[in-house]
């Protein structure tokens, strides 16, 4: 459906109002744990690369003391005993031991080699016609003028298997580990964080500084402590600014009211005048119009500061549809009178809450007369309505002239003129419809294209 | 009917007595609080019309006053100030209306006397228009016993014009009178010469309107003799 597609189309340029530089923006919190996470991964893949040689080095170190103790006892035993129960003198001149896994073995042998030995190494050995390799520690020392070695070994396939062993806890420890603290971490970010996170929440969906919630936000931390404590005096200061201004404005506003009043009971006396020529009609009539254009202005200056101090109550309910109708059976002879198709699609109705109705229908009212003012003779201006999860989608579009860039930037600002040329008013409405959007949180947003129209959306917050 | 105007600007309170009393009213002015409250304690006034911005007195005191001395005035409040609370305190307090500075003339007098057909139950003669007959009490026109579908602003429009006849209304002061307080910032708005020129098509479907007169560069008028 036509109508769908253009609803969405204003609603995707709504959501795609963001603060510049959004693609590359990332909280806090989430750059922390990210970094968290990537530290431990580095950690974890360093000590991984690492490991291996190190369960070696410390493996090897064990087997080697492991032998050396073993060489000790074996001493201590041939001291005790002599070395007759291992090596008879006559027969054979070697003696041999080993377990059942082949795991160790021990040998005793005379040797006649005059070189003194001590040393570890790694070495084949044949065993039953099985050649194993072995960690062997080799000790030379002499008995009464003879010479013995003395090896024992340890097999290597024990060390790697406990190597393996050890490796395997290494690594559930590891990711044990890692886990652990990398949940503790976050969880201790998060605890840390979240005085920021309320001082960003009172910074939130604030559109006008009166709105701000100067309530401490309770933190241990220095930093965050200065910075809310900074931005409540900023925000104190900068409402009392506003304050002032909007006092000022309504004392003058006043101040200026009077002496209007005064020029134009004069005028209107002077026109009711029975023998004025035609000529002092028109001036006088001419006079008074410049006299309402600026009764109009501060009026417009007024009701802008009185919404803004709220000064104005939000207590009403009312059909949305039922206020459209009212405007757009206002608006329709004149537009009829501008040969302009003044089209309402309003298929779902919308009860806006605590909201005032007079205000909303001047916002609406300008929108509306404004699209069929700017749209030239044969033109559409469409009013249609979209009920949404987010809210109530108000879309008011015409085949007008349409805005530049820089007409849109300034558009709702006081004092700028849609159209510098046309000198027709002062271009106040629609800051005024801009203020009294904001005054009840409606999103207000502009599209336009130069020479093929303009598309005012507001989006009403649901009811909650 | 007597009026007190209550206004510390003497031009102000001047011109609106010369338009009153124009209108046969007669009319008594007071600059000042002090000045008002003893004028409201001798004399008997129909309608009290009361700046609420007067240096010496606070205004809304008045209207307690004016009860103590069991006056029977009816009070509009017109005042610069325009502020919402002074609004509803002021109608709270008794006012019949309040008008917001700077106002028509010719809008004062509509008010005064709505005021004075709500008080005084004046049942309103049906005015006669040419061969049209406006009957103010049941919003109606009737021509020749058929009734003439109007919409209820081309009624309003009309029936303002025929309260002050024979004066020229400015378009102005028409869009103020029906659209009252809804801010257009594009002042040669032309509401009221298409809701006049509408308005003319449907009484011209019943008879001829040489009566409502549009006075060139001004506004319009409704002229029928006395």
């Amino acid at each position: 459906m036509a109508g769908n597609s253009e609803g969405r189309r204003v609603q995707d340029k709504l959501r795609r109002i963001k603060p510049p530089g959004q693609g590359t923006m990332m909280q806090l919190r989430t750059k922390l744990s990210l970094f968290n996470l990537l530290s431990k991964v580095v950690f974890a893949g360093m000590f991984l690369i690492l490991m291996p040689y190190i369960i070696q080095g410390i493996n090897l170190r064990q087997v080697d003391n492991n032998l050396i103790q073993k060489r000790e006892q074996v001493i201590a035993q041939i001291s005790d005993i002599g070395i007759e129960p291992f090596i008879q003198s006559d027969s054979s001149d070697a003696f041999g031991s080993y377990n059942i896994l082949k795991e160790e073995f021990i040998s005793l042998e005379r040797i006649d080699n005059v070189e003194d030995l001590n040393y570890i190494d790694v070495a084949p050995r044949l065993i039953e016609g099985e050649e194993i390799e072995y960690r062997v520690l080799n000790y030379s020392f002499v008995i009464n003028d003879q010479k013995y070695l003395l090896e024992i070994g340890k097999s290597l396939e024990s060390i790697r298997y406990t190597e393996k062993n050890t490796r395997r806890v290494m690594w559930v420890f590891l990711i044990f580990i890692i886990i652990l603290t990398f949940i503790t971490d976050l969880e201790y970010t998060n605890l840390l964080l979240k005085p920021l996170e309320k001082i960003k929440n009172k910074l939130k969906r604030i559109s006008d500084p009166s709105h701000f919630d100067n309530s401490r936000v309770k933190t241990s931390t220095y930093d965050f402590q200065r910075l809310d404590s900074a931005l409540n005096e900023l925000m104190d200061h900068i409402n009392a600014l506003f304050k002032k201004e909007k006092e000022i404005t309504v004392n003058i506003s006043h101040e200026l009211m009077t002496p209007v009043s005064v020029m134009r009971s004069k005028l209107e006396n002077i026109l009711l005048k029975k023998d004025l020529d035609p000529e002092t009609e028109v001036k006088i009539e001419e006079s008074l119009k410049i006299l309402h254009r600026l009764q109009s202005l501060i009026s417009s200056l007024l009701l802008i500061a009185r919404i803004e101090s709220h000064q104005y109550l939000r207590d009403e309910s009312f059909s949305l549809n039922d206020l459209l109708l009212e405007i757009t059976g206002e608006i329709k002879p004149v537009a009829a009178d501008a040969g302009v198709d003044l089209t309402s699609e309003l298929p779902e109705d919308f009860i806006f809450k605590s909201a005032n109705r007079s205000l909303i229908f001047s916002m609406l009212f300008n929108i509306v007369n404004n699209a069929v003012k700017n749209t030239p003779k044969g033109g559409v201006v469409k009013v249609r309505g979209i009920l949404r999860e987010n809210g109530y989608l108000l879309s008011i579009s015409d085949t007008g002239r349409g805005l530049s860039e820089v007409q849109k930037q300034s558009l709702f600002e006081r004092f700028k003129m849609r159209d510098p040329a046309s000198r027709e008013g002062t271009g106040i409405g629609l800051a005024i419809s801009k203020t009294i959007a904001d005054f009840h949180n409606i999103e207000v947003s502009v599209s336009s294209e130069s020479g093929k129209g303009t598309v005012f959306s507001f989006l009403f917050p649901a009811n909650s | 009917m007597n009026v007190l105007i209550v206004e510390d600007e003497k031009s102000l309170a001047s011109e609106i007595a010369d338009f009153l009393r124009s209108e046969n009213f007669l009319c008594d002015v007071a600059f000042t609080g002090k000045d008002a409250s003893e004028k409201i304690a001798v004399n008997l006034y129909d309608f009290v019309l009361l700046d609420l911005g007067l240096p010496d007195y606070n205004g809304l005191e008045l209207i307690n006053e004016a009860w103590k001395y069991n006056s029977e005035a009816s009070f509009i409040i017109i005042t610069a100030r325009g502020a919402i609370e002074d609004k509803v305190k002021g109608l709270d307090l008794g006012a019949d209306d309040y008008l917001a500075k700077p106002f028509a003339l010719v809008e004062l007098l509509a008010r005064i006397n709505a005021v004075a057909r709500r008080k005084f139950k004046v049942d309103t003669n049906n005015i006669i228009l040419g061969n049209f007959e406006m009957q103010l009490s049941s919003r109606k026109l009737i021509c020749r016993s058929d009734e003439v579908d109007l919409t209820k602003k081309e009624f309003d429009l009309l029936s303002y014009l025929v309260l002050n006849r024979n004066k020229v209304l400015t378009r102005t002061q028409l869009y103020e009178h029906i659209w009252g307080n809804i801010l257009d910032d594009q002042y040669d708005s032309n509401f009221i010469d298409v809701h006049i020129k509408n308005l003319r098509k449907k009484l011209n479907t019943h008879a001829p309107t040489p009566w409502l007169e549009t006075v060139r560069g001004v506004g319009y008028r409704i002229s029928y003799g006395e």
